[in-house]
């Protein structure tokens, strides 16, 4: 009797009130992590564009310019295969939506300096083809867009089809703290 | 009676507990593996995009350069004259710096090497101050240089020295400094590049090169007329592949 009980409440746990939010969260994560492979993919294998693409907003000084365009690529596919297995999902969600905030303070602020550049997204080394005009409205439009699918994973991880579930990572946080409530570990 | 069953139910409590702790333990290992496993993945993919971005070594040996009528400059060794690797700069391009500092030595090599026919075009497209004028100081006093050797150590320091976008520079004294670090001892030297003689000449090859070869932006590389991929310049590896299978 006992042992069923406690079957049941393990299997409550790890199922989501909500079904279909939790599908939700789920299209979040393909969609946030399809764009985030794609952009680093595009990038990884020149990283001097990459670099090129970063010093193009002169924002940051030589040396951090230089990490920016190598590392940014590794985290960006790094960060979008943990999103699409949903390994660690809120931690790397969290991840991801520190990101967006970024190119976004990037965009807005090349736009706001009246640069005349191409964001350098999915590769490129930051210039625009003669007579092409920037884009820095949509490009923010784009990445706030993904910005919304992040907070969303943040708030509602890890849905349907996660590693987390398939390992137990999400149970764990609920169990490890007897002590806690639910609320509590929301706010973890 | 009591006692019995609350002594079963502690007994079965601690075996929950054992179970519960057991299952922890292994969540545990399990994390830790994960988390080493993408470690090592993202160091792998690190460690291939650092490869992918690493410069060669200039060997020391250059293969001989020379200042043509036109404003063109040649570095080939005597009769190579194919693949020929064309490339379309402007000193004050920052992208162009990034060619030069990624793939320059490539493009040394393979010329001393014999396997390709560079051709530097220097020129000018900005439309806007102060880029335009540094670009146009910068490749004035570079026209003021007949000798290769010369305007390759120019051609390099000009980019060590690029100054930022936003401000004046390329002056005069620093050309001209820069010139007599490049070895060049022209006496009319100095007054060339004070007075800027060659920016009409210059100004004339840069449109007419923009046109004819309908470029884009700068930095543009061809080989043997063919627009390449700026994944492909940038990547010293790759542009050395393009090269010498182009030369086959």
């Amino acid at each position: 009797m006992v042992q069923l009980a406690s079957g049941a409440s393990v299997s409550e746990r790890l199922q989501p009130a909500k079904p279909v939010l939790s599908w939700v969260t789920t299209a979040a994560r393909v969609v946030l992590a399809g764009v985030l492979i794609v952009a680093g993919a595009l990038k990884i294998g020149a990283p001097a564009l990459s670099v090129q693409a970063v010093r193009a907003y002169q924002l940051l000084p030589d040396s951090v310019a230089q990490v920016v365009g190598y590392g940014l690529p590794v985290l960006e596919i790094i960060t979008g295969l943990l999103l699409l297995v949903g390994l660690f999902t809120r931690a790397v969600a969290v991840v991801g939506g520190v990101l967006m905030v970024a190119f976004v303070i990037g965009i807005a602020s090349a736009w706001a300096r009246g640069l005349r550049i191409d964001c350098g997204c999915f590769g490129g080394d930051g210039t625009l083809a003669a007579g092409q005009d920037p884009n820095y409205f949509w490009e923010l439009m784009r990445d706030l867009g993904l910005l919304i699918c992040a907070a969303w994973i943040v708030a509602r991880p890890a849905g349907r089809l996660s590693l987390d579930s398939a390992l137990g990572f999400t149970g764990e946080r609920e169990t490890a703290d007897k002590d806690g409530s639910d609320g509590e570990d929301d706010a973890a | 009676m009591s006692k019995r069953t609350s002594e079963a139910a502690r007994a079965r409590i601690a075996a929950q507990r054992e179970a519960l702790r057991k299952q922890e333990q292994r969540k545990r290992i399990t994390m830790i593996v994960t988390i080493a496993v993408i470690v090592v993945i993202a160091a792998a993919f690190t460690v291939w995009s650092v490869r992918q971005g690493a410069s060669e070594e200039a060997t020391g040996s250059v293969a001989p350069v020379t200042v043509e009528k036109d404003g063109t400059v040649v570095m080939a060794k005597a009769g190579v004259t194919k693949p020929v690797v064309d490339v379309f700069e402007d000193f004050q391009c920052p992208a162009c710096k990034q060619f030069e500092e990624t793939s320059g030595s490539t493009l040394k090599n393979l010329a001393a090497e014999g396997k390709a026919k560079v051709v530097y075009h220097p020129i000018t497209i900005f439309t806007e101050e102060p880029t335009k004028s540094n670009s146009l100081r910068a490749a004035s006093a570079a026209r003021c240089i007949t000798d290769g050797r010369q305007w390759l150590a120019f051609h390099d320091l000009l980019y060590k020295n690029q100054p930022s976008e936003t401000v004046s520079g390329f002056s005069a004294d620093e050309l001209i400094k820069w010139g007599k670090q490049a070895g060049v001892t022209a006496p009319d030297f100095e007054d060339c590049v004070r007075q800027q003689r060659n920016v009409a000449a210059h100004q004339q090859f840069s449109s007419q090169t923009m046109t004819a070869q309908k470029l884009q932006g700068t930095p543009t590389i061809k080989i043997d007329g063919k627009e390449i991929d700026t994944n492909v310049a940038f990547v010293p590896s790759s542009l050395r592949d393009a090269v010498e299978s182009a030369g086959k």
